[in-house]
């Protein structure tokens, strides 16, 4: 691991601590959106580019001005001290879910190993060696979603219209209603 | 006081800004156009409708912060960004059963090429891009005015 990515990681453990302990939630907002950026640096060093991009536009750009708009129509009172107090019963809660989900961390193939079920497994390779030639895209990423997988695809384009399109009715009859 | 009032005194009303108006005005077709390009160039780099959508629709919100939310929605219209999502839905339904009616499967790319469009598969995957990022940035534009509207009082919208 390279200094600079031991940096990010340690940006993302500190913006993540401190959205969590800060006591004002403007500051844990903007705190958030710094962590998600860190996230998406790190999802470019690990050559997921595509997932990199969602993560900084999505994650640390409109999520954070939604949250914004939000917490404007909230109390915000004064407050006299920077970080919540620690809640032993619900930091041990939170540290018993870290220990279990890092359990599964040791059953994961080393980033960039050759040999993992990701890089050797047959449909991986069929989709680097046929992409370009089957529909003329050289992202092969972009190849499996709009192509092969052309029909999850539509799926979420339908439950991104049928989400979306219901939150705005609830949100306009709630305003307007 | 009503409810609505309070909320414009403390959350405070819009104030132009000078400084941000002007950055807003010259980054914008920048933007813009950086989100067009990650929305085509999704198939021959990292990027795509999902990405570039959203990145067009902050445009909107840049427009917003900067001139005003209401005067920005009432510009663009309420059934602008719903509209937009229809279309988009419909437009990527639609090239799916054209490639069946034209005697192939669903959302099969190269039958297009019957119709003399050259490099079918590459033409009809960025079509499909185009019409998520349609969705995408139709959904992200309603859902701030949506959301923004309780902050100003709700009733001028």
């Amino acid at each position: 691991m390279t200094p600079l990515e031991l940096a990010v990681l340690a940006l993302i453990v500190g913006a993540a601590f401190a959205t969590a302990a800060l006591k004002s939630v403007l500051n844990s907002v903007v705190a958030f959106g710094a962590y998600s950026l860190s996230i998406a640096i790190i999802w470019v060093f690990l050559r997921a580019p595509d997932v990199g991009l969602t993560e900084a536009a999505v994650g640390a750009g409109i999520m954070t001005v939604l949250f914004l708009l939000t917490i404007v129509k909230t109390e915000h009172p004064d407050v006299e001290r920077t970080f919540e107090r620690v809640d032993l019963r619900a930091a041990g809660v939170a540290l018993a879910l870290v220990v279990v989900l890092s359990s599964t961390l040791f059953a994961l193939p080393a980033v960039g190993d050759a040999n993992s079920a990701v890089a050797d497994d047959d449909v991986t390779e069929y989709y680097l060696e046929n992409a370009y030639e089957e529909t003329d895209v050289k992202n092969a990423v972009t190849a499996v979603l709009a192509a092969y997988r052309g029909f999850d695809t539509m799926g979420e384009a339908a439950v991104v219209y049928s989400a979306g399109v219901g939150l705005l009715v609830v949100l306009n009859r709630e305003v307007f209603g | 006081m009503s409810d609505a009032e309070r909320r414009v005194e403390r959350g405070g009303p819009y104030v132009g800004s000078p400084i941000i108006m002007a950055t807003v005005r010259v980054v914008m077709p920048f933007v813009f156009t950086f989100g067009l390009f990650v929305m085509f160039h999704g198939a021959d780099s990292s990027g795509g409708g999902f990405q570039g959508g959203v990145i067009v629709g902050t445009v909107v919100l840049m427009l917003g912060i900067a001139f005003g939310i209401e005067a920005t929605r009432d510009w663009i219209g309420p059934r602008l960004p719903v509209a937009l999502v229809g279309i988009g839905v419909l437009a990527f339904l639609f090239t799916g059963i054209g490639s069946v009616l034209l005697g192939a499967g669903f959302l099969e790319y190269a039958v297009y090429g019957d119709l003399g469009i050259p490099h079918p598969s590459k033409y009809g995957i960025e079509f499909v891009e185009l019409a998520i990022g349609v969705i995408v940035a139709g959904i992200v534009t309603g859902l701030f005015f949506a959301i923004a509207a309780g902050t100003t009082g709700g009733e001028s919208a």
